[in-house]
C-alpha cells in the first residue's frame, strides 16, 4: 500500500483512502458471513452448537456492526476522503488525522464485535457497544469532522460540490445521535455495564430517533453523497438538476428527524406522536426520491451504458432499490399497515433491500469505479464485474421475497381469530410456516455473500496488477535515467 | 425519454466544474415531483385531522375519529381515536364471541360438554389455543410428551388418573411425582436383578433368572417396591406410582434403547437414581376455572380419558 501511484500522490491523500477502500471489503466479507450464519441457524437452529457464543442473540449485534459500520463506514470513510479532496481540490488538512480516523475505527469495529460475543450490549439496536467504546467513537468522529470540515474550508473551489454536503450532513448528525442516544452512567468505572440516563417511553423514543436518523443520515444522506459524485463520473455526464439537489437535500434533511416514533406504533408511546412521525414519513417520499430521480435521470441520454458497463448497472440497481425501499417505509409506517408488518420478518426484508440493494450496490459501483483509479490501473475482470452483479441482484431478490411472504404470513397468523373468538394459531405454528422462507432467505444471502467474496477477490487482483505496472514503469523510468 | 433527452441538451449548466468533468446541470425540479409532494402534504394535513396528532397546551389535538368502548366497568365511553380504546374494543370482541360458550362451560357437566356437538367446536378451538400457550411447551404440540421429562397425554396410561375429576386435580393443584433412589440401600447386582424383573412384566428380553430374583426382591420388605406400585405392579393412581406391566416408558427410555441389555440398563437407571423431577405447576391462580374446565375436557379428548 505504500507504493505511490503517479497521478496526483502528492496533491491528494490517497494513502488513507487505499486503506479504508481494502477494509471496507474485508469488512463486507466478515459481515456477510456472519449474516449468512445467523440467516441459516434460523432455519438450522443446530448451528447454535448449545453455546453462547454461537447463539443468534450474539452474533446479530456483530453482524450488523460489521457490514454498516464496518463495510458501510469504511466505504463511506474512503468516498468522502476521496470525493472531498478531488472536488475541493486540496488535500486533507493532515495525515496523521486521517490516519487517527482509520486505526481508531477499525479498533471499534473489532472490540464492538468481540464485546458482542462476551455479552456486554446496551441492548441499543445499532448501538450496542458499550460506554468505553462509545467514547472511543465519540474521539474518532468528532476528528473527522474537523478533518471534513478543513479540507472544505480550505477548498480551492468557490463551490461546495453536492456530494460534500451530503457527506457533511451524515457526519454532523451522527454526531449528533450517537451523542444523546449513548448518554448513559457507567455502573463502575472498571465495569462495561452502564444505565441509559432516560427510562421507559422516552428512552425508546429516543433510541428509535437514532435508530431511524442512522438509517436517514448514515445509511441513506452518505451514501447520496457518494452517488452524487460516482454517478455522473461513471456516466460521464452532468447531474440531471442542481435545483433539484438542493431542495431534496433541505428536505430530506429535515423530515428525517421527525419520523423515528414510526418504530414504536401500537406501544405505550402516546398516539399524537406516532401520527407526527407516520404523516412525516409520508412527507419524506419526495424528498428521498429527489435522490433516485436525479441519479438516473443524470444517465438520460446515455442508456447504453446499462448494457455495456456493469459498473453503471450496479449504480443504477442501487438507486432502483433505493426508490424501492424508500416507498415501501413511508407505507410501513401508516399505523394500519405497520399493525401488520411491525414484528414481522417484513421489516427484516425492507432493511435488507436498503441494505443490499441501496447501500451495497452503491458502494460496491463506487468502489469498482475508485479503486482501479487508486492504484492507477484497470479494473482486473469485467467479466467477474459481470457475475458479482447477478450473484448480487438474484441474492437480494431471493432475500426480499422470502421475507415478504414470511413477513406477510406472520402478521396474517398472528392475528387470526376463528370464529369462537379464540387465536387461531399458536406462535409456534407461525415458527413452523417459517422454516422454508428462512432457508431460502439464508440461500438468497450465501449468492450476495459470494458476489462479495468474488469481487474481493477481482480487486486483490486489480491491485497487485496495479503494483505491477507501476513497479514496471518504475524501472523503465530507471533506465531511461540512466541512459540520459 | 427522448423528449427528456432534448430537454437536457438545450439545458444549461450551472456553469460550476469539479474534479475536471463534474458538473450540474440546471434542470427545474420535475413537475410531477413537485405535484406529488403537494399530495404527501395534504395527505398528512388530512391524517392529522383524522387521528391525534399535534401536541398543543397541555393536551394534544385529538382529530376527528372517536372510538366508542366499553370500559372495565361495564360503561360506554367516546373519546379520540387511541390505541387503548382500540385495545380493549378488540378484546372485548373476542370476549363477546367466547362468552356464550364459556358460560355454557361453566354451567354443564363434563359428560355434557364432550356430548354436545355445538360446544366440540369451541373445545377444540379454545383448548388448542390454550393448550398451546400453557401446556405445550412441556407436553409438545400434540400432548405426545418427551420421555425422559413429560408424560404423554395420549395414551390411556394415567400417572393420576384420566377422569375429568382427577385431570380436574392435576389442573388445578399440579403434582410432583417422587421415587427414591434405591442405590441408597441395594447393591448393584440387585438392582440388577428388580431391572430384569421388571423388563420381564412388560415382556421385554430379560435374564430369567435375575427375574425370578428380582420378583422376590420387588415383593421383599428389603426393596418394598410394592409398596406403591403393588403387589401386580400395576401401579396406584392416588400416589402418582406407574402401571409397570403396560410397556408404556415415561422416564426409563426403553423405546429409543435399541438391544435387550441397554432396555433392561435404561429401567437400572432410574431403580438405582430415583426421581425427583416430576413438576406439574398447579394452574389455578394462572387460569379462570373456566378455561381450567375446557383445558380438562381437551386433554380429556385428545386419546385416553377415562
Amino acid at each position: 500500500m505504500a507504493v505511490t501511484s503517479y497521478s496526483g500522490a502528492e496533491q491528494y491523500n490517497f494513502d488513507i483512502v487505499k486503506k479504508f477502500a481494502v477494509m471496507s471489503l474485508v469488512w463486507a466479507v466478515v459481515g456477510m458471513f456472519v449474516g449468512v450464519y445467523i440467516a441459516s441457524e434460523l432455519a438450522w437452529p443446530f448451528l447454535n452448537f448449545d453455546s453462547p457464543y454461537f447463539s443468534f442473540g450474539r452474533f446479530r449485534p456483530v453482524h450488523t456492526t460489521s457490514v454498516i459500520f464496518g463495510f458501510g463506514g469504511s466505504a463511506l470513510f474512503a468516498t468522502s476522503y476521496y470525493v472531498v479532496q478531488r472536488t475541493c481540490q486540496t488535500r486533507l488538512i493532515s495525515d496523521g488525522m486521517a490516519s487517527f480516523t482509520f486505526w481508531g475505527w477499525m479498533a471499534i469495529i473489532v472490540l464492538a464485535d468481540i464485546s458482542y460475543v462476551l455479552g456486554y450490549t446496551q441492548a441499543r439496536e445499532y448501538a450496542e457497544m458499550e460506554w468505553p467504546i462509545d467514547i472511543l467513537i465519540e474521539v474518532v468522529w468528532v476528528t473527522y469532522l474537523i478533518l471534513f470540515v478543513g479540507t472544505i474550508m480550505r477548498r480551492k473551489q468557490p463551490h461546495i460540490y453536492v456530494a460534500n454536503w451530503f457527506y457533511l450532513a451524515f457526519i454532523l448528525a451522527t454526531a449528533l445521535l450517537h451523542t444523546f442516544n449513548n448518554l448513559a452512567m457507567p455502573i463502575d468505572l472498571f465495569s462495561m455495564k452502564s444505565y441509559s440516563l432516560f427510562s421507559g417511553t422516552q428512552d425508546a423514543m429516543v433510541q428509535w430517533w437514532y435508530g431511524h436518523n442512522a438509517v436517514g443520515f448514515f445509511l441513506t444522506a452518505a451514501f447520496l453523497g457518494m452517488m452524487y459524485y460516482f454517478v455522473p463520473k461513471q456516466a460521464g455526464r452532468p447531474i440531471y438538476s442542481y435545483r433539484l439537489s438542493i431542495v431534496h437535500f433541505w428536505a430530506l434533511s429535515f423530515m428525517y428527524m421527525w419520523v423515528g416514533a414510526h418504530h414504536l406504533h401500537w406501544t405505550a408511546l402516546p398516539d399524537w406522536t406516532s401520527s407526527l412521525a407516520a404523516a412525516f414519513s409520508i412527507l419524506l417520499l419526495m424528498p428521498s426520491w429527489g435522490g433516485m430521480i436525479n441519479g438516473i435521470m443524470t444517465l438520460s441520454g446515455a442508456w447504453d451504458k446499462l448494457r455495456t458497463d456493469p459498473v453503471m448497472r450496479f449504480m443504477i440497481v442501487a438507486l432502483s432499490f433505493y426508490g424501492m425501499s424508500t416507498f415501501e417505509g413511508p407505507m410501513m409506517s401508516l399505523k394500519e399497515v405497520n399493525a401488520l408488518s411491525h414484528y414481522t420478518d417484513w421489516t427484516v426484508g425492507h432493511v435488507h433491500s436498503g441494505a443490499l440493494g441501496w447501500v451495497a450496490m452503491i458502494s460496491f459501483g463506487s468502489l469498482y469505479h475508485m479503486m482501479p483509479k487508486l492504484w492507477d490501473t484497470k479494473i482486473y475482470s469485467n467479466k467477474l464485474v459481470e457475475v458479482h452483479f447477478w450473484l448480487a441482484t438474484i441474492g437480494i431478490v431471493l432475500y426480499i421475497v422470502a421475507m415478504w411472504i414470511s413477513g406477510i404470513t406472520q402478521g396474517l397468523m398472528w392475528r387470526a381469530f376463528d370464529e369462537f373468538g379464540n387465536l387461531q394459531y399458536s406462535f409456534v405454528e407461525s415458527v413452523v410456516a417459517m422454516m422454508p422462507f428462512y432457508a431460502m432467505r439464508a440461500i438468497g444471502g450465501m449468492f450476495f455473500l459470494a458476489g462479495t467474496m468474488l469481487m474481493t477477490y477481482n480487486m486483490f487482483m486489480t491491485i497487485r496488477q496495479g503494483k505491477r505496472e507501476s513497479a514496471a514503469l518504475d524501472a523503465r523510468l530507471a533506465a531511461k535515467m540512466a541512459h540520459a | 425519454m427522448s423528449e427528456q433527452k432534448l430537454q437536457s441538451q438545450t439545458v444549461q449548466t450551472t456553469g460550476h466544474a469539479w474534479d475536471g468533468d463534474l458538473q450540474e446541470y440546471n434542470n427545474p425540479l420535475p413537475v410531477w415531483w413537485v405535484y406529488t409532494f403537494y399530495a404527501t402534504v395534504v395527505f398528512a394535513l388530512v391524517y392529522w385531522t383524522i387521528y391525534p396528532s399535534w401536541p398543543f397546551g397541555k393536551g394534544w389535538i385529538g382529530g376527528v375519529s372517536d372510538i366508542t368502548y366499553v370500559n372495565s366497568e361495564g360503561e360506554t365511553k367516546t373519546h379520540s381515536w387511541n390505541t387503548r380504546a382500540l385495545f380493549i374494543t378488540d378484546m372485548n370482541e373476542a370476549a363477546v364471541a367466547q362468552k356464550p360458550y364459556f358460560d355454557k362451560v361453566a354451567a354443564m357437566p363434563y359428560e355434557q360438554i364432550a356430548q354436545d356437538p355445538d360446544m366440540s367446536g369451541f373445545i377444540i378451538s379454545a383448548g388448542k389455543s390454550l393448550f398451546a400457550e400453557n401446556c405445550a411447551a412441556c407436553h409438545q404440540a400434540g400432548g405426545q410428551g418427551v420421555i425422559g421429562f413429560f408424560p404423554n397425554l395420549t395414551d390411556d396410561d394415567w400417572l393420576y388418573g384420566g377422569s375429568y375429576e382427577k385431570l380436574h386435580e392435576t389442573l388445578v393443584g399440579g403434582r410432583r411425582g417422587y421415587m427414591p433412589a434405591f442405590s441408597e440401600v441395594l447393591n448393584g447386582d440387585q438392582v440388577d436383578q428388580l431391572a430384569n424383573y421388571v423388563a420381564s412384566l412388560s415382556g421385554i428380553g430379560h435374564d430369567a433368572d435375575k427375574a425370578v430374583a428380582g420378583d422376590v426382591l420387588f415383593h421383599s420388605e428389603t426393596a418394598a417396591c410394592y409398596y406403591c406400585h403393588t403387589n401386580d405392579a400395576t401401579g396406584r393412581q392416588d400416589m402418582g406410582a406407574p402401571n409397570l406391566t403396560d410397556n408404556i416408558w415415561l422416564w426409563a427410555d426403553v423405546p429409543g434403547a435399541r438391544t435387550a441389555e441397554s432396555k433392561v440398563a435404561a429401567i437400572r437407571g432410574v431403580i438405582s437414581g430415583g426421581l425427583n423431577k416430576g413438576v406439574m405447576p398447579a394452574w389455578s391462580d394462572r387460569l379462570t376455572p373456566e378455561q381450567i374446565k375446557v383445558l380438562t375436557v381437551y386433554v380429556h379428548e385428545l386419546g385416553g380419558g377415562q
